[in-house]
Formats: structure tokens, C-alpha cells, sequence
């Protein structure tokens, strides 16, 4: 359990269906917390690209593709991977690990979150 | 029925059979001397890719401006002895030959035999008449790619010449792109057989490959080489050739050293926006890009040197495979390479001889 000074409170996780994003304030930085598939993820809403409010942004799986063999078609499937895509260029980042889907090394701050008795919290990571 | 021998006949379509050697005493200057200076025959027409009424604009005699033997496409056969008579011009030691007249492939777009009925014939005239590794005279394959299965043949033929080191895709005009699935039977054989694949650009002259309209050689053979080369660098990239065929050498010939860079940055900006869309690759196309060898001809030494400078570390020296394309009008010696005042000695040796002989394991 986290430490209670350290929590954000966001709301109550009942108010939350998948896709939505609630943006709070977490020390000096816009945090977004957002529900896909009843799991809750925080991020930071600010892509690196350009600034832009990444948790604004479209919640979706990540499409993937496979190698079937030489001559066949790239087999392209949704992935179980959660992805949020920066509504300003389309930067696309893991929910859970803020890595970007096509370059590892390009990552948002991601933030634990914590449900206790029904409300949301951010762990803010002091 | 009347006499028509009698009658007034009026022909409305006689060909006057004018000669361009009568008319240009007529013609305006400077396309007078032009002419003059053009070594066109009567016809004005030289050959495939020379003539005064272009369907082209690839004409390297230039008007006249380079007078060079062989600078332009040869009237005569080409004879073996020149290979070596060129190296030894060049001091070069090794030497793999492309075809010239594969090059226009590209215009082939009927679904006949032309192409692969030439490169077969190509492959046992060169085994039979030039190659001679003895010698150090090596050849690259050309693939007629537009066929696999022929294309399939021709490295079984060559699977156990020592004479052939690789396999040679002309970039202009492949459609679809060479990154298209369709070609994926010819990389796994190659890389089967540990032949790189040498992509060499070809679109000079072949001016609607480009856009329409373009007057003067100086525009489509600036462009035209790079557009071809891009355009499958782009393709064999993101539709993840590298991927698929880890251990393929893949070689980008003839259009310099300074498009990559912006081609690449270009490219990786596109691919952190849409990397769904590549989907095979697991980082940044840039990183499988650089890891291709690259022809240093036409190097373009006079750009500034610190740009010279970032594209020979963007790239990497051991990426870079000296090239003369010799005997063409724009060759460069290897006094190109060692004058680059950026290199020291071994990224010298490496450029003009180490990471070919790597590469094409002669």
C-alpha cells in the first residue's frame, strides 16, 4: 500500500468507463488517469514529441504485424497491448509502461495508481 | 471510274525524309552547334538514349562537353580487353560489372520477355566473354524482378560461379516497390545463398519516372537517380525486407552520399507518427537504413566538408563502398576517397577495398 501523503485523489473509479481520462495535477506536472479495459493507467499528459496533451487522446490496442513467410502478406492483428495515441500528431505510447510503440528508448512518465474504497488515487512516487 | 492520271490528286501525308545532318545548317544557334557538337548521327539519333528529339533527356554526350572515349554509351560493342584497360586507368584492382542496358528495364511494362530473355543471355555472354575473378573482374546478377521465377533461375545459374558476387535490382521504375512481398522468393533465396542484393539506381533520361517536362539533363540526372533510389529505400525499409531476411546484405548504388540523411530523418519523423504502418520493424527505419552499404558515387565533394562529414558518420565508414561507375561521363577515381580530408587512413582502406571484399565475400 502506498504511502497515504503521497496519494492524489482522482475520483471514484465508478465514474470512470473505459476510454476516459481524468487529468490532475501531481506536483508540478499534468497527470492523466485513464481506464481501458477496467485497468486504470496514469501517465503524463505531456508528449514529447511536441508538448501535446497525450492523455487526450485516443485509447485503443496496438495494431501489430507478423512475419508469416516469405511471399505472404505481413499478418496484421490487435495486440493486447493498451496504447494512448497524442491527439495533436499521433505519437503512440503503452499504457502501462509509457514506452512509444516504435522507439523504445522515447518514454511519458508513467505513474502507479492505487483504487482504495471505491476512489482513484496517483501515487505520486516521492 | 475516272483517270486519275489525268485527274488533280492532292496527297495529304507524304513523308519527307529529312535528314537532321541537312536541316541543322538551318537550325538557330546555339542549337546549331549543339548539334554539331553531339556526335548524333543524320538521323539525330545516337542511340537508345541519345537524340535530338528526346523521348529523354539522358543524353550524356552533353552536347559535346565531354569528349571522353566511352563517356557516352558506346557505338561499338563494348570489348572485354577495356575492363582491364579501365582498371588499370583507375588502378583498381577488383571490379564488379553491371549491366548498362539493363538499366532501362524499367520502361518494360509489357508482360513480355524482354527482360528476362536479356538477362539470361546477359549472364552466360559475361561468364562466357569478361568475367574473369583471375583477373579480378566479378559481376552482379541483374534480376529481371518483374518475373521471380526467372529471376529464381538466374541465381541457380550463378549459385556456383565464382565470377558472380551478387544480384543486381535496376530501382527505376520497380513497381510495385521493391519492399513488396511479390520479390520476398528472390531476398530468401539471396540470402540463401549469402549474395547481397545491389539495388542500383537507374532514371536519368527516363524522365517520366520523375514528372514530365523536365528540359535539360542536369534536372532528371539529379533527380531521377535519387527518386529511384529513395523510393525502394523507403519501400525495402518499411515493408521490413531487413526483417524478414536478417542476414541479407542489402547495397544502394550510385546517388552519392547526401540524401540519406534528410531521407532518413524524413522518414524516422513519419514512423514515430505512424508506426502501425511498418509494423515489422522494432525501431526507427533510420537504424535499419544505416546498416545498409551505400556506393559513394557521384560523392558529392563539393559540398561543405562538415556535411560530407555528418553523412559519412550517419552512415558509417564501414558502410561505404567505393564506386567509379566508370566508364560513365560523371566517374569518380578513387583519388575521391583518399583526398577526403575527414578519414584517416584505415576508414580509407575500408571504403575503397576492405568492406566490399567483406560484403561480397571475394
Amino acid at each position: 500500500m502506498s504511502d497515504a501523503e503521497n496519494l492524489v485523489e482522482v475520483g471514484p473509479a465508478s465514474e470512470f468507463e473505459d476510454g476516459d481520462a481524468e487529468i490532475v495535477q501531481v506536483g508540478r506536472a499534468e497527470v492523466g488517469v485513464i481506464r481501458a479495459e477496467g485497468e486504470f493507467y496514469a501517465i503524463r499528459n505531456q508528449c514529447p514529441h511536441d508538448g501535446g496533451p497525450v492523455c487526450k487522446g485516443n485509447v485503443q490496442k496496438e495494431l501489430v504485424g507478423e512475419f508469416k513467410g516469405t511471399g505472404k502478406r505481413v499478418d496484421q492483428q490487435y495486440s493486447d497491448t493498451d496504447i494512448i495515441s497524442c491527439p495533436w500528431h499521433g505519437w503512440s505510447f503503452e499504457l502501462d509502461t509509457g514506452i512509444h510503440i516504435g522507439d523504445d528508448r522515447i518514454r511519458v512518465p508513467t505513474y502507479d495508481v492505487v483504487v482504495d474504497d471505491g476512489i482513484v488515487y496517483v501515487d505520486k512516487g516521492d | 471510274m475516272i483517270d486519275a492520271e489525268s485527274e488533280l490528286v492532292v496527297d495529304c501525308d507524304w513523308h519527307y525524309q529529312d535528314s537532321f545532318k541537312e536541316v541543322a545548317e538551318y537550325m538557330p544557334e546555339p542549337w546549331y552547334t549543339k548539334y554539331k557538337n553531339s556526335n548524333w548521327d543524320d538521323a539525330g539519333v545516337k542511340q537508345n538514349l541519345s537524340s535530338f528529339f528526346p523521348t529523354s533527356t539522358g543524353d550524356r554526350q552533353n552536347y559535346g562537353k565531354v569528349l571522353r572515349e566511352h563517356s557516352n554509351y558506346p557505338e561499338e560493342p563494348e570489348d572485354p580487353e577495356r575492363v582491364t584497360e579501365g582498371m588499370d586507368f583507375l588502378d583498381i584492382d577488383v571490379s564488379l560489372q553491371i549491366s548498362h542496358l539493363i538499366l532501362a528495364m524499367g520502361g518494360v511494362t509489357a508482360d513480355d520477355e524482354r527482360v528476362q530473355a536479356f538477362t539470361k543471355g546477359y549472364i552466360e555472354y559475361m561468364l562466357e566473354e569478361v568475367l574473369d575473378p583471375d583477373e579480378g573482374v566479378y559481376g552482379l546478377a541483374p534480376m529481371p524482378y518483374g518475373d521471380v521465377e526467372a529471376s529464381l533461375d538466374i541465381l541457380e545459374r550463378v549459385e556456383d560461379e565464382e565470377a558472380y558476387v551478387g544480384a543486381c535490382f535496376v530501382t527505376a521504375g520497380a513497381s510495385p516497390p521493391l519492399g513488396n512481398r511479390k520479390y520476398d522468393p528472390i531476398y530468401e533465396r539471396c540470402e540463401e545463398m549469402d549474395f547481397p542484393v545491389v539495388y542500383h539506381t537507374g532514371g536519368s533520361g527516363l524522365d517520366e519516372y520523375v514528372r514530365a517536362g523536365y528540359q535539360e539533363m542536369i534536372e532528371t540526372h539529379t533527380l531521377g537517380f535519387l527518386e529511384s533510389n529513395m523510393s525502394q529505400i523507403v519501400s525495402v525499409a518499411c515493408q521490413g525486407v531487413p526483417e524478414k531476411y536478417p542476414d541479407l546484405d542489402i547495397v544502394f548504388m550510385e546517388s552519392g552520399v547526401t540524401y540519406i540523411p534528410g531521407l532518413v530523418s524524413r522518414l524516422d519523423e513519419e514512423y514515430l507518427k505512424r508506426p502501425e504502418e511498418a509494423p515489422l520493424l522494432d525501431t526507427r527505419p533510420s537504424e535499419y537504413i544505416t546498416d545498409f552499404y551505400f556506393g559513394t558515387q557521384p560523392l558529392e565533394v563539393s559540398a561543405r566538408n562538415d556535411l560530407l562529414e555528418l553523412c559519412f558518420d550517419m552512415i558509417g565508414t564501414d558502410r561505404l563502398l567505393y564506386a567509379s561507375d566508370y566508364p560513365h561521363w560523371d566517374f569518380d577515381s578513387p583519388s575521391i576517397i583518399n583526398e577526403l580530408p575527414m578519414l584517416d587512413d584505415d576508414e580509407r582502406r575500408a571504403i575503397l577495398g576492405g568492406n566490399a571484399l567483406e560484403v561480397f565475400e571475394i
